[in-house]
């Protein structure tokens, strides 16, 4: 049994830290105040290799482990959640099936450069009227002599304004529900697809949430990433990972918002000496530090085993409620900390505070989790031992 | 071009610091990071290196934990690295540092020698003057500004209010002032070589010097930096207050 990083993966961490403290965190206030994508801080971390650190080296990438990339997602989080939508966006869901899939020309016109950072992409399967429940979609693809026809509207689009290239969840049989579901790769300016409405939000902005709409546009049978009706099976391969990179966004975001917290609960003071000193404000403290500790003990164990083979789904929602649920639980605590101050816009309190709550949806709500962990539980007669 | 940068591992900036109970030591919140001015040093080795072709080497001095700061020296570019491995450098003086590094750089071949103007954890400056001492080399301090070319190198280095701008024939030792070049961010195949790559480790024994080699001070004890006096607020109209700002600063403070 062994719970540390290892000295190498603490040198990346160290590492990936001290960059993105440099290059991505002094920029966190204004991403956040302007909500505008930040085109020249993706290129700059796209020419650094970044995007590419899940994939092999043949292609630009760098085959990290998932601890490895549980590490960068909460180091991107440290520094701006905004930003950290984007660039996690950018390593995982929005390449991975053109990845997986993608014929060789594909792989050369979209990833190669989507690694570098010069296009971006973006997966869009959630709708108006759907999110959790997958096999409900509408948007249809139905198949003619030049391909697929797509129609239908997809909504909260990360990067939907500025991505170049997005994986489109359509059902060719919705009698089939998630066994009816396809993934098509879908280039920006192919006719028939537009931008909607943008979704203004108080969290992770710089991301832009966005509606796209298919208007019987047609695509190429090339577009099809794998087989027809097996979409729900393919994003079901990187749901547990989806799932544990966003337990480490929380954690991230809970570190930033704690020594926030932390610095204040030092330097104000009251009644003659730093709050930090009375009871009520070191209760806070005390259960914000183990929350994070356990955030962080079921996020990291995930990974691990994940890297071992041998992840559960029960696991990566674990790690994902929890982890994601901690956070929301720490920025109210850093907020009261702060007092009056926590409402202050010169202060990031107030971003922690409304970033956390974007962490709860993508990758599963925590009540869709829940229902996972518990479906887990019914099937045994003990606790597992692992 | 071979040029060597001389690289520490120092506190993070960020790391608790407070003074031991005992009076004769530091606890120090266990954070480190490469010595800020060595950036700056192995960033001007890089391009040095880009420019005149040649190899960077680092070379750094402390216990087992130093690896890191070499470890990020080739994270950003450095050819290669080595560690003088001795745990009590931690606590010993710039003279005994000096003369070790110097023992160890005698075993070298090189056109230039980085390092940073100081160490951002006891700010002495000393060291690389001292090893440039050891070595009958000529060295610049603070510099801004390096050019390389036949053999001689132009430095400016940065006075107050001036910077002087020096010719010297190589090798020579160079220190690096903030302002010289932006370091560099690693790439992260950089950064993913360097997790893997073995650093050799030499021990002081390998170079031949004896563990009492020449530390010429000691420290005594530490005391806390004086408590800041108060804040104090000067009311009145602005033309007012500012006199009795300017009657501060000049008959109290003596500052100006």
């Amino acid at each position: 049994m062994d719970f540390s990083l290892s000295k190498e993966q603490k040198f990346f961490k160290g590492q990936v830290s001290r960059a993105l403290s440099r290059i991505v965190a002094p920029f966190a206030d204004s991403i956040d105040k302007t909500d505008m994508f930040p085109r020249e801080l993706f290129r700059e971390l796209g020419a650094l290799g970044y995007y590419g650190i899940r994939y092999p080296s043949d292609i630009g990438g760098m085959g990290a482990d998932c601890i490895s990339f549980t590490i960068l997602a909460e180091e991107l989080a440290r520094a701006s959640i905004g930003f950290a939508a984007i660039a996690t966006m950018q390593c995982l869901m929005g390449t991975d099936f053109v990845y997986r899939f993608g014929n060789a020309r594909q792989k050369r016109k979209y990833l190669i450069p989507a690694i570098k950072g010069n296009k971006i992409g973006t997966i869009a399967f959630t709708e108006p009227d759907c999110g959790s429940d997958l096999g409900g979609i509408k948007t249809r693809a139905v198949k003619n002599d030049r391909g697929y026809v797509l129609t239908g509207r997809k909504l909260w689009i990360t990067d939907g304004d500025v991505a170049d290239f997005v994986t489109v969840a359509a059902t060719t049989d919705p009698g089939k529900r998630l066994g009816g579901i396809g993934f098509f790769l879908v280039e920006k300016g192919t006719p028939g697809f537009s931008t909607g409405q943008k979704i203004d939000k108080i969290s992770a902005r710089g991301a832009a949430t966005m509606e796209l709409i298919f208007d019987e546009c047609q695509v190429p049978a090339e577009s099809l990433m794998g087989e027809e009706g097996k979409g729900a099976k393919y994003l079901n391969d990187i749901l547990s990972e989806i799932r544990i990179m966003i337990a480490g966004l929380g954690l991230g975001l809970a570190k930033s918002a704690f020594v926030a917290g932390l610095n204040y609960a030092r330097q104000r003071e009251a009644f003659g000496r730093p709050i930090g000193k009375f009871q009520l404000i070191e209760e806070k403290l005390a259960e914000m530090e183990v929350r994070i500790k356990a955030a962080e003990l079921l996020t990291y164990h995930a990974a691990w085993l994940k890297d071992n083979g041998s992840l559960t789904g029960k696991q990566a929602a674990m790690a994902k409620f929890y982890s994601t649920e901690a956070a929301c639980y720490v920025v109210d605590e850093v907020s009261r900390i702060h007092g009056a101050y926590g409402l202050a816009e010169e202060y990031p309190a107030q971003r922690y505070f409304r970033d956390a709550r974007f962490l709860l949806f993508g990758g599963g709500t925590s009540e869709i989790l829940k229902t996972i962990i518990a479906k887990d539980v019914m099937k045994r007669s003990d606790f597992e031992i692992n | 071009m071979n040029i060597i940068v001389l690289v520490k591992q120092v506190p993070d900036p960020e790391a608790l610091v407070e003074i031991a109970a005992s009076g004769k030591d530091l606890n120090i919140e266990p954070k480190f990071a490469i010595n800020l001015f060595d950036e700056f040093a192995l960033e001007e080795a890089l391009r040095l290196k880009e420019k005149h072709g040649g190899s960077v080497k680092a070379i750094g001095l402390g216990g087992p934990k130093a690896i890191e700061a070499l470890r990020t020296a080739i994270a950003m570019g450095a050819d290669e690295a080595v560690l003088i491995e001795d745990e009590s450098f931690a606590a010993r003086d710039g003279y005994d540092t000096a003369f070790v590094l110097s023992r160890a750089l005698q075993k070298e071949a090189f056109d230039i020698i980085l390092s940073g103007r100081q160490a951002i954890d006891r700010d002495r400056a000393e060291v690389p003057q001292m090893v440039a001492q050891f070595l009958g080399l000529p060295h610049v301090g603070v510099i801004v500004k390096l050019d390389v070319a036949d053999g001689k190198a132009t430095a400016e280095s940065a006075l107050e209010g001036v910077a002087e701008v020096i010719e010297v024939g190589l090798p020579a030792i160079f220190t690096a002032q903030k302002g010289l070049n932006e370091p560099r961010v690693p790439l992260i195949t950089g950064v993913m070589k360097a997790m893997k790559v073995q650093i050799p480790r030499v021990t002081l024994t390998d170079l031949g010097v004896s563990k009492d080699a020449g530390q010429k001070t000691s420290v005594l004890r530490y005391l806390p930096p004086k408590k800041r006096p108060a804040v104090q607020f000067i009311e009145g109209e602005p033309a007012q207050a500012a006199r009795e700002i300017v009657r501060i600063l000049a008959d109290v403070e003596r500052a100006i």
